[in-house]
């Protein structure tokens, strides 16, 4: 078995915490409750004939005044960079997040999470220029949660 | 070891504290009892610690050096285990042996959860209100007496800034663009109790509200007009329409049948004014004459600014007898009012009433006709012409 650990990055109220939640134990609370420090979530994983179990790391969000501990990024394989499709700012954010991963270790696999998605309309979801490894997810409806996980374990796996 | 000792201490004297022995290779030696509520079982000797503690998967090799380097290496803090908050510190021992110290910290982590949940939640309210007010049609700033501490992205963007540090660089003082006696904001929204005021920006016409936030702070509303076909017949000066809005009126009311009167007035000497004084001075003259009218006129009777310092007034009543007493007592009010610098004003007043057949300009000539005759008999007077 390969263990690999990965880390859910983004602003805070993105919905790190709700994705996890709902990529282990299916579930789904609305009530926002800031996430402090880190929990870590195992989830074993059969990918490409390989037992995997990923260790996901669900880090407090970053905010102006409160930068994610640099000792949070050590030995990370990869990365989810999710932000708020509804949010602007937090989608502007994605950038910077990215390149703190990369900055610790230039080998790490990353996607990108445009959480939230059950709230935009038909339309702005078309307006959406999505690269690829880039996916439109809702911790709320379920949508696209368990491909942005199983990506990120095949890319890191490659 | 000193260290070590000095903690396990502590972790005797108080729950705090919980460690588990490691080797060379990471397999635990041995643990204390108060492991067990962090990672759900007693590690045994020999068990692979990564079992108990994932969260130091990723840094083996790191842990592993401080066999090597023999000082504390390894540091994390603020894990969620089990409903607790720890950090964890791998330490070296000895030459075979680390200590990973959990160090319970969930009283001051719950602490500081409900600061950044109040933080982040009013953050969200925040970011939510700016989208509310960047979302308004209408330019939005807050000032305090002196400076605009918040603007909208209408505002913004309308003086061509990015935020508002760029703006409070700009050293915007909109409040001299509507009077240049006025010395501040909180000036600004004193004058603006006694009626709206319009301000010209560029080729744009807005007016100007305000209203009190708390004590030190006031929110000003500017709203564009301009873009409406009436109010394009705005005199800037005044905030008056023009005459052109009252030639519309006039003729629905005519077409109505309507009865009323048409006043032309001319302030008295007003060149005498602009030329002993200045035309700043005859500015301000024309802005509180039109102030002073405006209060002691009805909302639907209208008063416009026909050019100059001559001005009409539509006047909706029962009888030419009841318009002269009004205007007469507005003659009255102007020639005793105190004005700023030239003291003393004084305006005639020329009327005509509605009579079958009118039109615009028979009403128009005939008020006309009475003002020069009230100019002509000594000014500051009310006259009144039938034929």
């Amino acid at each position: 078995m390969i263990r690999k650990k990965i880390l859910m990055l983004g602003d805070f109220a993105v919905g790190k915490t709700s994705l996890v939640r709902h990529y282990i134990d299916n579930t789904f609370d609305d009530v926002y409750l800031t996430t402090i420090g880190v929990k870590v979530s195992k989830k074993m994983l059969a990918v490409n004939h390989v037992e995997l179990e990923l260790l996901i790391w669900d880090i407090e969000g970053e905010t102006p005044s409160k930068k994610i501990p640099k000792a949070y990024f050590k030995g990370a394989s990869g990365a989810i960079i999710v932000c708020d499709a509804s949010r602007k700012e937090t989608v502007e954010g994605i950038r910077e997040h990215i390149g703190d991963l990369l900055a610790f270790n230039r080998e790490a696999k990353y996607v990108i999470a445009y959480n939230k998605s059950d709230l935009l309309s038909a339309q702005q979801k078309e307006t959406l220029s999505l690269s690829e490894n880039t996916f439109l997810t809702s911790a709320k409806d379920g949508s696209q949660i368990d491909i942005l996980f199983t990506t990120l374990a095949k890319e890191i796996l490659l | 070891m000193r260290n070590v000792q000095i903690i396990l201490n502590a972790i005797l004297s108080k729950n705090i504290f919980e460690y588990i022995l490691v080797d060379r290779k990471l397999h635990v030696i041995s643990a204390s009892q108060g492991v067990r509520k962090y990672v759900n079982a007693m590690p045994k000797e020999g068990d692979d610690v990564l079992e108990y503690l994932p969260e130091l998967v990723g840094n083996e090799e790191e842990i592993k050096q401080i066999f090597v380097e023999k000082y504390c290496l390894y540091t994390l803090e603020s894990v969620y285990k089990n409903n607790d908050y720890v950090n964890i510190s791998v330490e070296y021992c000895d030459q075979n042996t680390a200590i990973i110290l959990l160090h319970n910290i969930t009283a001051i982590t719950r602490a500081q959860q409900n600061l950044l949940q109040y933080s982040n939640e009013s953050t969200l309210l925040y970011n939510t209100l700016q989208k509310v007010v960047d979302s308004q049609n209408t330019m939005l700033f807050v000032t305090n007496a002196e400076k605009i501490e918040f603007a909208n992205k209408k505002f913004l963007n309308f003086f061509h800034a990015e935020n508002i540090e760029e703006i409070q660089k700009k050293e915007l003082k909109l409040y001299q663009k509507l009077d240049a006696s006025l010395q501040n904001y909180r000036e600004l929204f004193v004058s603006l109790k006694e009626g709206e005021k319009y301000l010209k920006l560029g080729k744009d016409i807005f007016i100007v509200q305000a209203t009190q936030i708390e004590a030190a702070h006031t929110l000003f509303t500017l709203t564009k007009i301009t873009d409406f076909p009436h109010e394009m017949q705005l005199d800037p000066l005044t905030g008056l329409y023009r005459k052109d809005y009252l030639n519309e009126m006039v003729e629905k009311s005519l077409q109505e049948k309507r009865n009323f009167a048409l006043v032309v007035m001319d302030l008295d000497n007003f060149k005498q004014i602009n030329d002993t004084y200045g035309h700043l001075t005859g500015d301000k003259v024309l802005k509180a004459f039109v102030m002073l009218l405006k209060q002691h006129i009805r909302k639907t009777d209208l008063l416009v600014r026909w050019g100059g310092d001559e001005f009409l007034l539509f006047l909706e009543d029962g009888s030419p007898e009841n318009a002269i007493l009004k205007i007469e007592n507005i003659r009255k009010l102007i020639d005793e009012y105190h004005f700023e610098t030239i003291d003393h004003l004084s305006c005639s007043f020329g009327l005509s009433y509605t009579k079958e057949n009118d039109s615009v300009d028979s009403l128009l000539q005939r008020a006309d006709k009475a003002l020069y005759e009230a100019k002509i008999k000594g000014k500051n007077k009310v006259l009144f012409k039938e034929e």
